[in-house]
């Protein structure tokens, strides 16, 4: 019998690594399911590209990150192969890759053409992870940097005409996503679609984003396995809701059809909150890691979607907003002001940002002239 | 998953309610020469001397402290053997060959009446723990008069019985075991430091505990004692997190519990210190778990101080699947040591042996899930530290604050990419000392 030494702890939990990533995927199938069923083709296609390209780029990525040093010698390409490949080349070189790959699929807009998803698949993972270094050290969100790379190259080239059997545009809506109605500041558009199909997704839009009960679905199971960080979800939506609440009151100070808590969920239902906020701004990689700094992230996440929905010329925030909210976190983690516990700082820190945004969302709209009928 | 982990697999049913068993007549028993806080040595005896039972023999020399060596059976002294100590490393080991006749020595025994008990004051007892080589026998081995040598107020005296690492259950069977010598050292203690109040620290879990002490306790009413029932988690029987949760009183970094009117001992150590009075006695049995997955038959035993652990493994029915790599544990999973061979000799504060089966964890890229930082009973940040680290980022690694670590182990317990995280702070720790 052999005794081996080792350094305490001699004990290890069960979770891994591989089990967050395994639970993320059962957490995003009821959602890519649906969104099969409803777009069969385009999800088909825009699902294998991306995975293909994903996949196959982070291959030859640890390929050349472990590439065999030069020393002179003549090596055949089977062992410079087995060199750079042989137990470096895992599960964690797979699936995230294919996380990024559905969440990417989910957030690309139905009818979007086959090369924004190829330049949008590519530029996601090589710019924003590969480029990092893999897994563990990106600072972007993927998915989201490359369907905003794709949006915003070929966004004008997207067909509008992408009506299906599970529903049909209302007139009054002409073609339009729910948040294209009310976009510039006609927020008394608000009523085109109703909220029970925006619900389940009878809506126009991206190919999973709209089908809210899959995502509520997926959100829970994450949020029951502790595979997302619940701080993040609720700070998130918390003040999302909070601020359009806001926005709904301002607008019924200018024009009293207007129902603030139907205005506030026609917001939540609409774009990409819920899907972002349970996929995409939970993932470990890109967000702080103290629950603090946490809570802060979701809340100034929200805080920039909600300002580009009202104020800006876009008409949807979310992707925008996850990647600004990325940046800002990498900075909440730096040591001289990184704290795990709850200080008076960072409590204050929160109030602020409430505060400020609050006051800004509410004043903007009732006297900025946003408004605009 | 991200998640606050502080409840560790529970592994002591392995043991469960099993008694200690009694094997105090080892042929041979190794009395350490020099430990961790006393490296040096110098013995009072030659080869083939024959000696008492609780005989001084020696005694340890250390940099503020000097720390009596004694038999711990009768019988001949036969020479030095180099053993493994709990510390993992090769010491001098006095190698005693039991004549098991068990001869007391009378020159340093003496029974106290209870008058006599009662006479004592503070410094008496002082001089009786350092005589007695009293340490903490929870494993930290800190002299124990060092802590009656305090001047400050002391209101509160706290026993810990709560052994919060999983696996040991050896201050388990002694608190159901020896109840009355618990209560009665801490009759002397409060006695000493003339406080009114004591608070015998359990789990609450601890369902057995609690009856038995609920019936001892009314043999000492208005003594002043109570039992306190805190929580079931690791690191519980920290000090800071037991004073917290029993007294209310949380401690500041680095301050002492006697500044707050608070002492603490460790269970096992109210039984070494009844022995010390009552019988001006050194400790020279204890009890001990031999467990863990690499075990067949898990068992507690009561074993005098010097038995060599080759000897209780056969009595546990030997290694299982001897096929399979070990690692040997003296003390508890989450912070003992491992030794290099199974060729080592229980002392005085080791409170198990535990084997485990080698489990080979693969490293994976941190994904920052935060899991660490959740966990850690003092608030650090485990992975920038980690970070810092790495990068040898001197300022980074001071500003963060490594030296208030307890080396619990729990931010490698519940890392999900299975990061050796202490191991990075113990590295963090050096660099922040330099």
């Amino acid at each position: 019998m052999n005794i081996v030494k080792e350094t305490s702890p001699h004990l290890r939990r069960s979770a891994t690594v591989t089990r967050m990533m395994v639970d993320v995927l059962i957490a995003l199938a009821p959602t890519l399911i649906f969104s099969f069923i409803v777009y069969p083709l385009q999800t088909l296609i825009t699902y294998l590209l991306s995975v293909v390209i994903m996949v196959s780029s982070e291959f030859v990525f640890v390929g050349l990150k472990n590439m065999m040093p030069k020393d002179g010698l003549k090596h055949s390409f089977k062992e410079r192969f087995a060199y750079a490949y042989k137990g470096k080349y895992n599960q964690n070189n797979i699936l995230p890759p294919a996380i990024s790959a559905i969440i990417f699929t989910l957030i690309m807009p139905a009818g979007a053409p086959i090369y924004a998803v190829i330049v949008g698949a590519f530029v996601g993972i090589v710019i924003g992870k590969l480029v990092f270094g893999g897994l563990g050290s990106n600072i972007f969100n993927p998915a989201a940097l490359g369907m905003i790379v794709a949006k915003v190259c070929f966004g004008s080239q997207f067909n509008s005409d992408v009506s299906t059997w599970y529903y049909s545009i209302p007139d009054a809506a002409a073609g339009a996503t729910p948040l294209g109605l009310i976009n510039g500041g006609a927020f008394a558009n608000y009523g085109a679609y109703s909220i029970g199909d925006m619900f389940f997704g009878r809506i126009p839009g991206t190919l999973g984003e709209v089908y809210k009960v899959t995502i509520l679905l997926g959100m829970i199971y994450l949020l029951m396995r502790k595979s997302a960080d619940f701080r993040i979800v609720f700070s998130y939506l918390g003040t999302f809701i909070f601020l359009t609440l806001l926005g709904g009151l301002a607008v019924y100070g200018l024009n009293k059809d207007v129902n603030p808590f139907m205005f506030a969920l026609y917001n939540l239902l609409s774009g990409g909150v819920l899907f972002g906020a349970t996929f995409m701004l939970t993932d470990p990689v890109t967000a702080p890691i103290n629950s603090p700094s946490r809570i802060l992230y979701g809340m100034i996440a929200a805080v920039i979607t909600v300002f580009i929905r009202f104020f800006a010329a876009l008409p949807e925030g979310v992707g925008f907003s996850i990647l600004i909210a990325n940046m800002i976190g990498v900075a909440l983690d730096h040591y001289e002001w990184s704290n795990p516990r709850y200080t008076w700082k960072n409590i204050l820190a929160m109030a602020l940002v409430v505060v400020v945004s609050g006051s800004i969302t509410y004043l903007v709209i009732r006297f900025g002239g946003v408004y605009n009928g | 998953m991200i998640e606050k982990v502080i409840h560790i697999n529970d592994t002591k049913k392995l043991v469960g309610l099993l008694p200690a068993v009694r094997y105090t007549q080892p042929k041979y028993l190794y009395i350490a020469m020099g430990n961790a806080r006393c490296p040096d040595a110098e013995l009072y005896i030659k080869e083939g001397d024959h000696v008492n039972s609780c005989q001084l023999i020696g005694m340890r020399h250390a940099a503020f402290f000097d720390q009596p060596i004694h038999a711990t059976c009768s019988g001949t002294f036969v020479g030095l053997e180099k053993h493994y100590h709990r510390s993992g490393k090769l010491t001098d080991f006095i190698k005693i060959e039991n004549d098991f006749q068990d001869t007391l020595d009378t020159t340093n025994l003496k029974m106290r009446t209870q008058e006599e008990i009662d006479a004592l004051t503070k410094d008496d007892m002082v001089q009786i723990l350092k005589d007695c080589a009293s340490v903490g026998l929870g494993g930290s081995s800190f002299p124990t008069y060092v802590k009656f040598q305090t001047d400050k107020p002391i209101n509160m005296i706290l026993v810990n019985g709560i052994e919060c690492e999983p696996y040991i259950t050896a201050d388990h069977r002694l608190m159901l075991e020896y109840p009355y010598r618990v209560m009665d050292a801490i009759k002397y203690t409060m006695k000493a430091f003339n406080c009114k109040h004591a608070k015998i620290c359990i789990k609450s879990k601890y369902t057995d505990i609690k009856r038995v002490y609920k019936q001892v306790l009314k043999e000492y009413e208005g003594s002043g004692i109570e039992l306190c029932s805190v929580g079931n988690y690791y690191p519980q029987g920290w000090e800071v997190e037991m004073i917290k949760n029993a007294t209310g009183i949380r401690l500041k970094p680095g301050e002492l519990p006697s500044n707050r009117g608070i002492i603490n001992f460790n269970a096992s150590t109210m039984v070494g210190i009844y022995k010390a009075v009552k019988y001006n006695m050194p400790v020279i049995k204890r009890f001990i778990t031999v467990t863990g997955d690499g075990i067949n038959y898990p068992k507690n035993f009561r074993v005098r101080v010097g038995t060599s652990i080759k000897d209780l493994i056969p009595m546990c029915g030997g290694y299982k699947d001897p096929e399979k790599e070990k690692v040997f544990i003296l003390g508890g999973p989450m912070m003992g040591a491992s030794v290099p061979s199974d060729d080592c000799i229980i002392t005085k504060t080791v409170t198990s042996v535990i084997v485990l089966n080698k489990t080979e964890y693969k490293e994976e890229p941190c994904i920052r899930c935060g899991s660490c930082v959740l966990s850690c009973p003092v608030h650090l940040e485990p992975v920038q530290i980690m970070n810092a680290v790495k990068t040898l980022d001197k300022p980074r690694i001071k500003m963060l604050n490594p030296l208030k670590c307890i080396e619990c182990g729990l931010c490698s317990y519940t890392c999900t990419s299975k990061i050796p995280l202490t191991d990075y702070i113990r590295k963090a720790k050096i660099i922040a000392k330099l």
